[in-house]
């Protein structure tokens, strides 16, 4: 009577139980598996657990369950590590994406006098929670991404630039490499504004960055400083190369007009150079280095690329 | 000295049973992973809730922690946590007697935790008449920033817990690895009674 009532529940669960011999051959299964595996009693008793699920990573399955066998200890394999085991149908085929049930299995020694003479296998659909975690990772991705992103230029913000710039700078100075710094500003930017109002002048940084964005490599870290100032972090590049980038980006700015509505926009840059030097102990000293080449830029009639004053170069 | 705190009888009492579960379970161990295991002197200490987190920092600079839950009759429960180094790592695999490419390293120190942490604690509980039943492991994090905002994020239900420190060697593949067991108050009340029930034995 309790022996059916028993029987009566397994075959209820929604955790698939499946029990084999030492061989890995099948010698029972409940309801849920043969719902979920579309397969009948005739097809999986008596047969290899590898004949039935032939999407069983083999040896990696053989030496999971002697692990069972040898130490008499259960086992585990969850979905975070292993999306599914079995190819198995699931609970929501129509809500979400999932081509087979995502499972948590544990596999469990059945002890017979002292020695494990059989292995049940417990598999849980856990597809809703996969699911869900997606998702939720998804979110995080994204919100940390415009945590990091300036919203109008899609260039990094000045937050996370500076944290780069940071890092950056004592990567360099531990490792003796170069690291240059380009610093650029829209010249005469106000009075873009004034001529073609802010809608206008958000398409000219929408359209500056996006052109210096394009004459970097992979590596240089490229941020929104201030207003209409962005800033470039060139790792293991020296002052030359830096200020070969620099006139590339100002030519690039200068020979290319931005079409506003029809009308054609001129735009230059004046951009400030400098290079990490071994009297910078700070990261800000490069900053106001470059800044002040900047200014110089901006000084000796815009659009045009000039250099830190020399120092003591490493 | 709180209602927690072991009396000098019932900690050796309780050193003696760890003791004799590790020699055990390192045997089991080296038979399984065919190399040798030393398991070093444990240490037993009781924590409190607020200083959880330094001494397990103390213990080892760990950067990836996997935690699994252990619950026997009694009411003898608690967490296990493995704690691993970053050179670690390497030789897992080799180790578990998988192919590197067959299993990620997440599967790969889930794996051994689930192995280390059920087998010493299923020869730990036969020694007291018990059994165990364990929960899916579970990699808390792999970097330590994100375990110390764990554990500092979280504000615990209990003041204080038993800690069972147990290190783990294998020095053929340069493979070290900590193992806190961590037992609650309530636990610790109860495992007492159990150890209590062995000292009137002898």
């Amino acid at each position: 009577m309790l022996d059916a009532l028993c029987s009566n529940i397994l075959n209820r669960l929604n955790t698939g139980i499946l029990i084999l011999d030492k061989d890995f051959n099948i010698l029972m299964w409940n309801r849920f598996l043969e719902v979920h595996a579309n397969k009948s009693d005739k097809q999986v008793i008596g047969k290899s657990i590898f004949a039935v699920f032939p999407e069983l990573p083999r040896k990696w399955f053989e030496r999971k369950l002697s692990s069972v066998i040898q130490l008499k200890s259960q086992s585990f394999c969850g979905w975070e590590q292993r999306h599914h085991l079995f190819e198995l149908s699931h609970s929501r085929p129509i809500t979400t994406d999932s081509d087979f049930m995502a499972q948590n299995c544990t596999f469990l020694p059945v002890e017979v006098e002292g020695e494990v003479e059989r292995i049940c296998i417990l598999i849980e659909d856990v597809t809703d929670v996969c699911h869900y975690q997606m998702q939720l990772n998804k979110v995080l991705q994204a919100l940390a991404l415009s945590n990091r992103i300036d919203g109008l230029t899609q260039a990094f913000n000045r937050k996370h630039w500076e944290e780069c710039l940071a890092a950056e700078f004592s990567r360099a100075r531990r490792y003796k490499q170069d690291l240059s710094l380009v610093m650029l500003d829209l010249d005469q930017f106000k009075l873009l504004n004034d001529t073609f109002g802010h809608q206008g002048g958000d398409k000219v940084l929408i359209e500056t960055a996006k052109a210096i964005n394009e004459l970097l490599r992979m590596g240089d870290l490229f941020g929104r400083y201030g207003g209409e100032e962005f800033a470039i972090i060139l790792p293991n590049t020296n002052l030359a190369g830096a200020e070969d980038v620099a006139e590339r980006i100002r030519q690039t700015i200068a020979n290319n007009a931005i079409d506003y509505k029809g009308r054609s926009v001129s735009v230059t840059v004046s951009i400030g150079v400098a290079v990490i030097d071994e009297q910078d102990s700070r990261y800000e000293d490069l900053i106001s280095h470059a800044d002040i080449a900047l200014y110089k830029a901006k000084n000796n009639g815009r659009n045009r690329v000039c250099v830190a004053e020399k120092r003591n170069i490493l | 000295m709180n209602a927690f705190d072991l009396t000098e009888d019932q900690h050796d009492c309780l050193q003696e049973l760890i003791n004799v579960a590790m020699g055990q379970a390192s045997d089991q161990l080296a038979r399984y992973l065919d190399t040798f295991v030393y398991l070093k002197v444990p240490s037993i200490e009781q924590v409190k809730a607020e200083h959880l987190f330094d001494t397990l920092n103390n213990d080892l600079k760990a950067t990836a922690v996997v935690s699994q839950g252990f619950f026997g009759y009694e009411g003898i429960r608690g967490e296990a946590l493995l704690m691993y180094q970053p050179q670690d790592s390497n030789r897992l695999a080799d180790l578990l007697g998988y192919e590197a490419d067959e299993l990620t390293f997440d599967e790969q120190i889930i794996d051994l935790s689930s192995i280390l942490t059920t087998t010493f604690l299923n020869v730990f509980a036969s020694q007291i008449d018990n059994q165990m039943s364990y929960s899916a492991p579970r990699l808390l994090s792999s970097s330590l920033d994100k375990i110390n905002q764990h554990l500092k994020q979280q504000s615990f239900n209990w003041d204080f817990a038993l800690k069972v420190r147990i290190s783990y060697q294998v020095t053929d593949y340069s493979f070290n690895c900590d193992m806190v067991l961590l037992i609650p108050e309530e636990a610790i009340t109860n495992i007492k009674t159990v150890i209590d029930r062995i000292l009137a034995d002898f």
